[in-house]
């Protein structure tokens, strides 16, 4: 094999294993090439495309809020926005959601959980500087400082250390002005300056140079122009682009770009709008009809959200994103064994990991398919790595209380916080299994710990509340409730509790 | 000036508002009168003050402020009346601050009424005559004093007395020296305040004053000479007053208490007849027409008739700031208006909802009445101290709400349910439950004893090397937190310890840190922690720096030791975030 490939003309050979995405035999080569001589464009071409295709990470879905965006916002128009008009404010939207916390548990940010973990799906904006730069305790969710830096830095310098002898490019000796006339160069110039530098810059200057060179006529770079601007913050000037590119060519990256602007200045009605009008341009495609699943999940519209994901299926039935979310809405609306399906599906198209296997032992359980149910929970803890494992034996401990098992729940519990010290919803489990005791300073130090942690949880507040009602300290329990009901309004418990407590105020 | 009214209402024109008017004071201290005996009446209010100004008497004539004076004490209650028959029609303000009532003519003083002082204790007063004639030394005077005190039967000290025994040791003959020669007195405070017709039910008729006190006293104070007519004791402190008729002829007085009791007091007799128990504290009284209504403090509205039997009562959305009558002669319309704090103005003839208004901030106290020369005015004043005017529109139907009560059960009844229907699916699996139930329970049972030996046997590797977070041994019940605040390359960690036992402090725990040393440089790797007391949560921190640029993380290892003991009491392993690298800015 060796031996025919070192008969092949190398230009061919490269071109092939750049086909092939055998990128790192497809630079050697190139290299070679131009060691014996430094002009040859061909060469060149295919090692920067080579170089640009190793690193390439789709911009479309690329996407990290750093803590200088969220904190320092200049671009959202209202900082207390009409309900249903902002992320900022999940589960106001103006329609009936269907979903209320008490079925449907929330992150962290107090927006409802997503079956499908994406980029900005997790974290919401955090309200004070200490939330922000409070580092979850594991790392691959740290959050970096601006989304300039960040992850972008690293995939640069990454790039560097790869190569000892210096960069293959210099963009701050190239003369951008001569390149941005060479219509077969400076594409993959720009993509290499973009993707693989990581120096918007000098990027930004090229777009500029070649969409004067190309008389404003040329789509792509008002597009590649949009892009630059995004990433430097400028999000009013990339709109301007995007439309502008829009206008003259309407293609599906440009919607999604577009789209992926009006989400960062907060305007996901603006988004909306926006995929409506793409699906009319390209109906059909998956993309869009996503990102609208998306946004309407974001802002807390669960139906709307889950009847764009069907959508979804007519066109694409293997998307891994829409059976997941289907899966997950099914689950929460008390259809376990409809949820299954999904799941089942998932499984056979060949995703094996810890949260699948959770949550088919789940469905199984709550449909009543008790005899694969622990199978699968034990398959979820062999595969499971030290991020997701906590979460696994949280499952475990539910399905123990569910059983009536309290030791076996104490226990499973105890080891969800093992493996993560900051699971609050294992503190406030765990502590309603010591009340039960009647170990209550125990219980008390645990909400305690459960709220410390996470101030969005409702049932920790509501839980000490009861506990400090139950102790006679009413003034406790009452600024509990209160809390409960600002993380929950609707919560009917803490509104008896609340009354009650109220009652016993007035009371003579 | 009317736009700034967010005013929702039918039946109110809003004539008049100033949001920074800055009146702070209560509901009894407003009333409406023709202060300078001419047709338009004003407003006139006695200002709490602040600590910045002192508290003041304030006259509203039209929209603007015609009188603003100071005056010496905070009051209590305000109220108009006549006192003379002379012409023309004058009626004088009676002001009540402190133990005394300054009654303002034309708002120029006029005269001033004490509230009779108490008795005083005959075992204090000779005390300090003896102390006068240097018979005891301070010391005894000062132990004698504190032994009537401490003597619950007997009649309470007097405010000077009561100063002496606060004063500091060293100040005492001092203090004694200086006050000595001033004679005994024990005064009380007035806390309501009411006017009650002499002879005639005329509206400029004269009337006699009715003052509560805070030594639970009552008092009825002829209006010419200012001496008291009668005098009440009650079973607690009165706290509103209402009362009809003429005290010539027959009259009713209509005491609520602090302690929420409602006391009926008739002329002639010998003691109030005690009549209503309130669930919680009133918070204004109201006589319309020949029914009572009480707002209370659980949110609730309480009308009884005059034979004190419970009418109705209406539970308020929100809590009651205040209550005021509205008796609208023109069109013979007699309700009472409810003020909440959720903004809202209700006005209720009987228990039903004439007309809700809502107004920019808590309603604080008002009153409706005449002001200037319109008949039927409301003045609003809010918590925040602004000024609201409101006319009531002359065309206006104060029928409504009286049909709209709505019989039947509520139409939440009829409402369906949410409740998914039960799936195929679901169907065909309970199909297969049915036929294979017992080979799916012993599959349940066997994996279930599987998972439960999985679970011990984790646990019990973790219990073994002491990885919890929480400690449940009976020597050291601690709870260890840690996070990681930073993003590098510079970190803080911080570690919060909790002693969860009841009552045992903990001695000598300290806190051992460990990570890799090529990559992480801590500032501190030893903390020892003080006693730790129970349920108190003690902090700890240290700076983690990461000597690493390439985006390289590992864990560091942290355990809380007792002394003495060789194995940790608990672990916590921290996985550090990616750091970020140096910005140089």
């Amino acid at each position: 094999m060796a031996l025919v490939e070192k008969q092949l003309d190398p230009l061919f050979l490269a071109r092939s294993y750049l086909r092939r995405r055998k990128f790192d035999s497809c630079v050697e080569i190139c290299s070679k090439m131009l060691e014996k001589n430094p002009y040859d464009q061909c060469a060149w071409f295919m090692k920067a495309k080579a170089l640009t295709e190793q690193v390439y990470v789709d911009e479309v879905e690329a996407d990290t809020d750093g803590i200088a965006e969220m904190l320092m916002d200049d671009n959202s128009i209202a900082q207390v926005a009409r309900p249903g008009t902002s992320f900022k404010k999940p589960g106001t939207s103006g329609q009936g959601t269907s979903t209320s916390q008490g079925i449907r548990p929330m992150s962290q940010s107090g927006r409802p959980v997503s079956g499908f973990v994406r980029p900005s799906t997790q974290s919401g904006r955090p309200g004070t500087m200490e939330q922000a730069i409070k580092t979850p305790r594991t790392a691959h969710t740290a959050r970096p400082v601006t989304s300039a830096s960040g992850r972008f830095v690293r995939l640069g310098t990454a790039s560097m250390l790869s190569e000892p002898d210096g960069p293959f490019i210099n963009p701050s000796q190239l003369n951008l002005a001569k390149y941005a006339d060479r219509p077969g160069l400076n594409k993959v110039l720009f993509d290499y300056l973009f993707y693989h530098e990581n120096d918007i810059k000098n990027s930004l200057e090229l777009a500029a140079l070649a969409t004067q060179s190309s008389k404003y006529e040329d789509w792509w770079w008002k597009q590649q122009l949009g892009k630059c601007y995004y990433r430097l913050g400028l999000y009013r000037d990339a709109e301007k682009q995007f439309q502008s590119a829009l206008k003259q060519q309407p293609t599906v990256d440009n919607y999604l770009y577009l789209a992926k602007v009006f989400v960062k200045l907060d305007q996901p009605l603006a988004a909306l709008d926006l995929f409506e009008k793409g699906m009319e341009v390209f109906p059909g495609e998956v993309s869009l009809i996503i990102g609208s699943a998306r946004v309407h999940e974001g802002l807390g519209d669960l139906d709307s959200s889950v009847k764009f994901y069907k959508k979804v299926f007519q066109y694409d039935a293997s998307s891994v994103e829409a059976i997941a979310c289907i899966g997950t809405h099914n689950f929460y609306s008390d259809m376990p064994e409809i949820a299954l399906r999904s799941f089942r599906r998932l499984l056979q198209m060949g995703v094996v990991n810890t949260e699948l296997y959770n949550n088919i032992g789940l469905c199984c359980f709550y449909a009543q398919q008790y005899d694969m149910s622990l199978t699968c929970f034990e398959r979820a803890i062999n595969l499971a790595n030290k991020e997701n494992v906590a979460d696994v034996w949280y499952n475990i401990g539910h399905i123990a209380v569910g059983l009536g098992d309290s030791n076996l729940a104490y226990q499973a519990f105890q080891m969800a916080l093992i493996s993560d010290n900051n699971h609050a919803e294992a503190y406030n489990n765990l502590a309603v299994l010591e009340m039960r005791k009647g170990k209550v300073e125990q219980a008390r130090a645990y909400f305690l710990s459960a709220i410390t942690i996470n101030q969005e949880l409702y049932e920790a507040h509501y839980n000490l509340a009861i506990l400090s009602e139950g102790q006679g300290d009413l003034n406790t329990s009452f600024k509990e409730v209160r809390k409960s009901l600002e993380a929950f309004a609707e919560h009917v418990d803490s509104k008896n509790l609340l009354a009650q407590l109220r009652q016993y105020f007035t009371l003579l | 000036m009317t736009t700034q009214i967010s005013a929702m209402s039918e039946i109110w024109l809003a004539a008049h508002a100033d949001p920074v008017a800055n009146i702070h004071t209560f509901q009894s201290c407003m009333t409406l009168s023709n202060v300078y005996g001419q047709t338009n009446h004003q407003c006139v209010i006695a200002d709490n003050g602040d600590l910045s100004w002192p508290p003041k008497l304030k006259v509203y004539n039209g929209t603007s402020l015609s009188y603003d004076g100071n005056i010496v004490e905070t009051p209590t209650a305000i109220i108009s009346f006549h006192v003379d028959t002379t012409e023309p029609r004058i009626p004088a303000i009676a002001l009540a601050a402190g133990p005394y009532i300054y009654v303002y003519k034309n708002i120029r003083p006029y005269f001033k009424f004490t509230v009779p002082s108490l008795e005083i204790n005959q075992l204090e007063q000779d005390l300090w005559n003896q102390a006068k004639a240097d018979k005891i030394d301070v010391q005894m005077l000062h132990d004698m004093l504190e032994s009537v005190r401490s003597d619950s039967d007997a009649v309470p000290l007097t405010p000077l007395s009561t100063k002496f025994l606060q004063t500091a040791p060293h100040q005492r003959s001092h203090f004694v020296s200086v006050y000595r020669e001033n004679p005994l007195k024990r005064q009380t405070v007035i806390t309501a305040l009411e006017t009650l017709k002499k002879s005639h039910p005329d509206d400029d008729a004269i009337s006699c004053l009715i003052i509560g006190t805070e030594n639970k006293d009552m008092y009825i104070l002829d209006p010419e000479a200012f001496t008291v007519l009668v005098k009440q004791s009650l079973p607690s402190q009165p706290v509103f007053l209402r009362s009809t008729g003429l005290y010539d002829v027959d009259y009713r007085i209509l005491v609520a208490c602090r302690n929420g009791n409602v006391l009926v007091m008739k002329k002639g007799a010998n003691s109030p007849k005690f009549c209503i128990t309130l669930n919680s504290h009133p918070i204004g009284i109201e006589r319309i027409g020949k029914n009572i209504v009480i707002a209370t403090m659980d949110k609730n509205l309480l009308c009884y008739n005059n034979k004190i039997k419970n009418l109705w009562s209406i539970p308020m959305p929100s809590n009651i700031t205040c209550l005021a009558s509205m008796d609208f002669k023109a069109k013979t319309f007699k309700g009472v208006l409810v003020g909440m704090d959720n903004n809202e103005i209700r006005l209720y003839r009987d228990k039903f909802l004439v007309d809700t208004m809502t107004v920019t901030d808590t309603p604080a106290m008002m009153q409706f009445g005449k002001y200037d020369r319109e008949d039927s005015t409301l003045i609003v004043i809010t918590k925040s101290g602004g000024l609201y005017i409101f006319i009531l529109k002359r065309n206006v139907d104060l029928s409504a709400g009286q049909a709209s009560a709505s019989v039947g059960p509520s139409p939440k009844q009829f409402q369906k349910l949410n409740v998914p229907r039960k799936t195929k699916t679901f169907v065909d699996q309970t199909l297969r439950e049915r036929e294979h139930g017992v080979a799916m329970h012993r599959q349940f049972q066997h994996d279930l004893y599987r998972l439960r030996l999985t679970t011990a046997r984790n646990f019990a590797e973790a219990l073994q090397k002491k990885m919890m977070p929480i400690s449940n041994s009976n020597f050291a019940p601690l709870k260890l937190s840690a996070n990681v605040q930073g993003i590098g390359p510079m970190f803080r960690l911080t570690i919060e310890v909790m002693n969860t036992s009841t009552n045992h402090p903990i001695m000598g725990a300290y806190v051992v840190l460990v990570t890799n040393d090529t990559l992480y440089v801590l500032e501190k790797s030893y903390i020892s922690l003080p006693l730790l007391v129970p349920s108190l949560t003690y902090t700890v921190n240290t700076m983690v720096r990461c000597t690493s640029d390439q985006g390289i993380t590992d864990s560091i290892n942290v355990f809380v030791y007792i002394k003495g003991k060789c194995s940790p009491v608990l672990t916590a392993i921290i996985d550090m975030p990616a750091s970020e690298s140096m910005i140089v800015v």
